[in-house]
C-alpha cells in the first residue's frame, strides 16, 4: 500500500487497518441481517464509493448483485442543493429486490435522500443505506443510516474514495486536507 | 458459502493477487509521474475491484474515471462495437490515459474501446489488465500491463462475474462445470 502522506494532508483521521476493520464489521453485519434474503443488489454510488465497495463486497458471505450509478449535481461547485442528475441507472431492475445503496460519504443527506426517494418509487423489497462516512454536523435532512462506518467532524476528508477536485481519492487512509488546500 | 462451493479450484490465491497487484503499482509509478497525472479509466464493471487494490498502490498525482459499456447484442460481436452507457467526464485530448480492465480475452471491446478513445486525441493511451486469454485473441491488442496470463477456463473472482454472481470473491477461481453448463 501507498503509505506516503502528501503535504496537502494535515493529519491521519482514519487509517488502514482501522478502516479495515470496521469495514470487515459492517459486512458481518450485513451478511447476518440478509442471510435469508437471496435477492441482494448492493448499489454503489460511483465515483467515491468504489473502493469501499471493493472492500465490503469482498467480505461478504452472502450471495449479492453488484451495481452502480453514477450521479452529477445540477450546479458546480462544494454546497449541494439536493437536486441530482442521475447520469447512469443501474444495469438491472430493482423491483421486487433487496437494496443496500453503498455511499462513500453522508454529507447535507441530499443526495441519499434523492436517492432513496427514487429507488422507493421502483417497489423494491427492501431498501436500505451503507454509508462508509458521516458527518452529522453537515446535516440538512435526516436520512435513515442502516450501516454506518464512522462519524466524523465537519472536515475536509480524502481518501479511501473521497476526493478533493479528483485529488487524493486513491489514499488507503483518510487524511484530514489542509485548510489551505480549499481556503 | 455457497458461492466457494461452486468454485471448482482456486487458480490465482488472494495472497499471488495482492502481491502482483502490487507489483504493477510500482510498474505505474515508474510509468508515469506526478506532472503526467495519469487518468485512469475502469471499465464496468468487472474492473472496479482491480482499481480500488491498484490505485491504492499509486504515488503518482492521478485521476480515476469510469467507462459503462453494452454489447447491441447479436450481430456486432465480431465488430467489436459497444453502446457507451457512461461515457468519461473529461476530455482527455492532451492527457495520459490508462484503461484499467478485467480481463482480455477476444481482444474485440478492447480494440474498439481503445480506437473510440484514441479518436479524442490523449497524448498517451496504454492498457493494463489484470487477466489476460491469450489462447482466446481474435484480434491483435497491445495490453501495456498484464497482471497474470490464464488459461481458457471459466474464471469468477475479484470483480469477474458469471451471471452477476462470485464478484466478490477475492481470489479467481476456476467455476465448476455444472455452474454453467447449459447456460
Amino acid at each position: 500500500m501507498n503509505t506516503i502522506i502528501p503535504n496537502a494532508i494535515e493529519r491521519v483521521l482514519l487509517d488502514e487497518e482501522t478502516i479495515a476493520v470496521r469495514v470487515h464489521e459492517l459486512a458481518v453485519q450485513i451478511s447476518t441481517d440478509y442471510v435469508k434474503s437471496d435477492n441482494l443488489v448492493l448499489i454503489g454510488v460511483l465515483k467515491g464509493a468504489f473502493i469501499f465497495m471493493a472492500d465490503l463486497a469482498r467480505c461478504l458471505t452472502v450471495p449479492h448483485h453488484v451495481d452502480f450509478i453514477a450521479l452529477s449535481s445540477y450546479n458546480r461547485g462544494t454546497v449541494s442543493t439536493g437536486a441530482v442528475r442521475l447520469i447512469m441507472d443501474t444495469r438491472a431492475s430493482v423491483t421486487g429486490r433487496h437494496l443496500l445503496i453503498v455511499e462513500d460519504i453522508l454529507d447535507t443527506g441530499y443526495t441519499l435522500d434523492y436517492l432513496l426517494r427514487t429507488f422507493r418509487a421502483r417497489n423494491p423489497a427492501s431498501l436500505r443505506t451503507c454509508v462508509l462516512i458521516s458527518k452529522p454536523d453537515r446535516r440538512q435532512v435526516e436520512v435513515p443510516v442502516d450501516y454506518l462506518g464512522f462519524e466524523i467532524p465537519n472536515e475536509w476528508v480524502v481518501g479511501y474514495g473521497l476526493d478533493y477536485s479528483d485529488r487524493f481519492r486513491t489514499l488507503p487512509y483518510i487524511g484530514v486536507l489542509k485548510r489551505e488546500m480549499y481556503k | 458459502m455457497r458461492l466457494r462451493d461452486d468454485v471448482a479450484k482456486v487458480l490465482i490465491s488472494e495472497e499471488t493477487l495482492q502481491a502482483r497487484v502490487a507489483e504493477i503499482g510500482r510498474e505505474l509509478n515508474a510509468t508515469y509521474t506526478d506532472e503526467d497525472r495519469p487518468l485512469l479509466v475502469a471499465v464496468l464493471k468487472g474492473a472496479f475491484v482491480f482499481l480500488a487494490d491498484l490505485t491504492r498502490h499509486l504515488e503518482m498525482r492521478h485521476e480515476v474515471n469510469f467507462m459503462e459499456i453494452s454489447s447491441y447484442g447479436t450481430g456486432t460481436k465480431s465488430s467489436g462495437v459497444v453502446r457507451i452507457l457512461l461515457d468519461l467526464e473529461q476530455n482527455i485530448e492532451g492527457r495520459h490515459v490508462l484503461i484499467v480492465e478485467d480481463i482480455v480475452d477476444s481482444g474485440r471491446t478492447l480494440e474498439y474501446i481503445t480506437r473510440n478513445l484514441q479518436t479524442r486525441r490523449p497524448t498517451s493511451l496504454r492498457v493494463c489488465t489484470l487477466l489476460s486469454k491469450p489462447s482466446r485473441r481474435e484480434v491483435g491488442v497491445t495490453v501495456d500491463f498484464v497482471g497474470f496470463e490464464v488459461p481458457d477456463e471459466f474464471v469468477v473472482g475479484y470483480g469477474l462475474d458469471f451471471a452477476e454472481e462470485y464478484r466478490n470473491l477475492p481470489f479467481i477461481g476456476v467455476l465448476k462445470e455444472k455452474v454453467y453448463a447449459g447456460q
